[in-house]
């Protein structure tokens, strides 16, 4: 049923711009470091004696506002494509149980985000690559920062999929999300329990692993939570 | 009595107030049945509890005669429905639109061009959505709801805001539907002259509650009402037939027979005749169905 569910949400997301964002994101957060090694290559490079290590770190201070960002807006779209002619009483009227039609919409969202992560890995290799930066390419450290923000993310996604399925109104899941992005933007602020500051992977152990688990267990508790409000309340 | 459909005591409330009140709904098998109701009446709101959109707040649903609490999808399975307007992806074509139902069905792809045929949406399958009329999206409602070729089909309001062809448009394919088909049909309408002839069975919901059930038939026996019959003295006729015990109205220059059975009409016919009067016209004095529905509605209001 799974299966089939999913095959039928990514034929809705066509022509909607969901490609298109996924791409964007990991996009834009190289091209400003393109535009920062562009601008001051000489004085970038002088200022640490591991190129590719400053270099990774430079892109990554876009990634956690970048992800946030696209939790939101792609949350959002997911939802409007049900809604725009609340389509939401005709997929439940079929045979198929709540509990898959919102697993679904959180599973299609994760594969997106995660292939944002992804790319944002290939482009972050490639433009170091073009950079011509010297050392060892650190892949570990690659991985780490394309990937951990990506699981710390996790609540973040919860919790906008939540609000923005239950919510009649459409501004809640907006203003919501707004907030979230000011949050993720200042978390140098936010004290350590705030899931918008996960995804900067800071803590006061200096342990980004700390935020993964942290993300993916108090992620997969608001899913569930977020699940079973969905399918207590009348269909929309 | 096997029924296909069948709830007890249905109720729910949203609050205070009870939206569905102690429905004792039941549809046989290949019966359409018109579930009529005013605006507001609880139409929609059984709808969608019949289709596990909404949970009740007490009583039960069977619906092939399985209860729909434990076996809502082996139940929906073989149930199409059409809630309220209808839903589709204005970004998809037809095609593409119906092609993310088969995908949730699982039903083979000849299936799309087939209920695209049959709702006469075949032309423009491969057009978006967004630019149909609301006819044709009216149409694509249906198709969707005949994706996994139901046993019984739910519609409600079907014709809301369509054009008087399209409502006869959709009118002739739902009867298609039941007679060639031999599909089973819950249609809600808040008109009782569009499923006056199409429905074989009339439920009739006001606020909440189901005050009337039966027979098309037996609906309509309550239309013919009196007999009218015009003569040249009014006076004398009336005055004739009240010494022979029977009690007549006037309205309009006609005298109006209360309803009789047959061999009482002839009897009071016989007295005019006989007493010389002039008989112009005997005539059936039927009030339309539309109007006992109203007045079906309106008694109930008095209460
Ligand atoms: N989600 C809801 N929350 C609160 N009240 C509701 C809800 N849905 C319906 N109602 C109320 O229940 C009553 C019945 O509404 P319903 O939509 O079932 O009527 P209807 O017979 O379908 O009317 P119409 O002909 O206008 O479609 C109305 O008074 C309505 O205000
Ligand atoms: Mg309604």
């Amino acid at each position: 049923m799974i299966k089939n569910l999913l095959c039928a949400d990514f034929l809705k997301i066509k022509r909607k711009g969901f490609w298109f964002l996924t791409f964007l994101g990991p996009f834009g957060v190289v091209a400003l470091q393109m535009v920062n090694y562009g601008v001051r290559k000489d004085y970038l490079l002088q200022q640490s004696n591991d190129e590719w290590g400053y270099y990774i770190l430079n892109v990554s201070t876009f990634t956690p506002l970048a992800l946030v960002l696209g939790v939101v807006i792609l949350t959002s779209f997911m939802t409007s494509v049900e809604n725009e002619t609340n389509a939401w009483k005709q997929l439940i009227a079929f045979p198929v149980t709540k509990i898959s039609v919102y697993l679904s919409k959180l599973t299609v969202l994760a594969l997106l985000l995660f292939i944002s992560s992804f790319l944002l890995m290939l482009f972050t290799l490639g433009f170091g690559m073009i950079l011509e930066l010297q050392g060892q390419i650190p892949y570990g450290k690659l991985l780490k920062h394309s990937f951990y923000p990506y699981f710390a993310v996790t609540p973040v996604l919860a919790l906008q999929l939540w609000i923005a399925i239950v919510s009649k109104n459409q501004g809640v899941p907006i203003a919501v999300g707004v907030l979230g992005v000011i949050l993720t933007y200042s978390a140098y602020l936010l004290p350590d329990w705030m899931i918008w500051k996960w995804p900067s992977l800071i803590n006061e152990w200096d342990e980004p692993l700390i935020n993964v688990l942290l993300g993916v267990g108090v992620g997969s508790l608001l899913y569930i939570i977020g699940m079973f409000d969905f399918v207590r309340r009348d269909v929309k | 009595m096997e029924y296909i459909l069948e709830t007890k005591e249905l109720t729910k409330r949203f609050g205070k107030e009870e939206a569905v009140s102690k429905l004792d709904m039941k549809i046989k098998k290949g019966e359409i049945y018109g579930f009529l109701g005013p605006n507001g009446a609880g139409k929609t709101t059984t709808i969608r509890i019949l289709l596990g959109l909404m949970k009740p707040t007490s009583g039960s649903i069977r619906i092939f005669q399985e209860n729909l609490d434990t076996e809502r999808i082996s139940i929906l399975k073989r149930v199409g429905s059409l809630v309220e307007n209808p839903s589709y992806y204005p970004h998809l074509t037809a095609y593409e639109n119906l092609e993310a139902s088969r995908k949730i069905l699982e039903v083979p792809k000849a299936r799309i061009q087939e209920v695209l045929n049959i709702v006469g949406l075949s032309d423009v399958t491969n057009k978006k959505v967004k630019g149909f009329s609301l006819g044709m999206k009216q149409r694509l409602g249906i198709a969707n709801s005949l994706m996994n070729n139901p046993e019984l089909l739910i519609l409600d309001e079907p014709t809301n805001g369509l054009d008087p062809s399209g409502i006869i448009e959709i009118r002739n394919l739902i009867n298609r539907l039941a007679n060639e088909a031999g599909i089973t049909i819950l249609i809600s309408s808040h008109l009782l002259s569009e499923v006056d002839q199409l429905a074989t069975t009339v439920g009739i919901i006001n606020k909440g509650k189901l005050i009337f059930q039966d027979s098309i038939d037996v609906m309509r026996r309550y239309a013919q009402q009196s007999i009218s019959i015009k003569v040249n003295d009014s006076e004398k006729a009336r005055n004739m037939l009240f010494s022979n015990g029977i009690k007549t109205n006037y309205e309009n220059g006609r005298i109006l027979l209360p309803e009789l059975a047959d061999m009482e009409i002839a009897e009071a016919i016989r007295i005019l005749v006989e007493s010389g009067v002039s008989i112009y016209r005997v005539e059936e004095e039927k009030r339309s169905l539309e109007e006992i529905f109203l007045q079906m509605t309106r008694e109930e209001e008095d209460d």
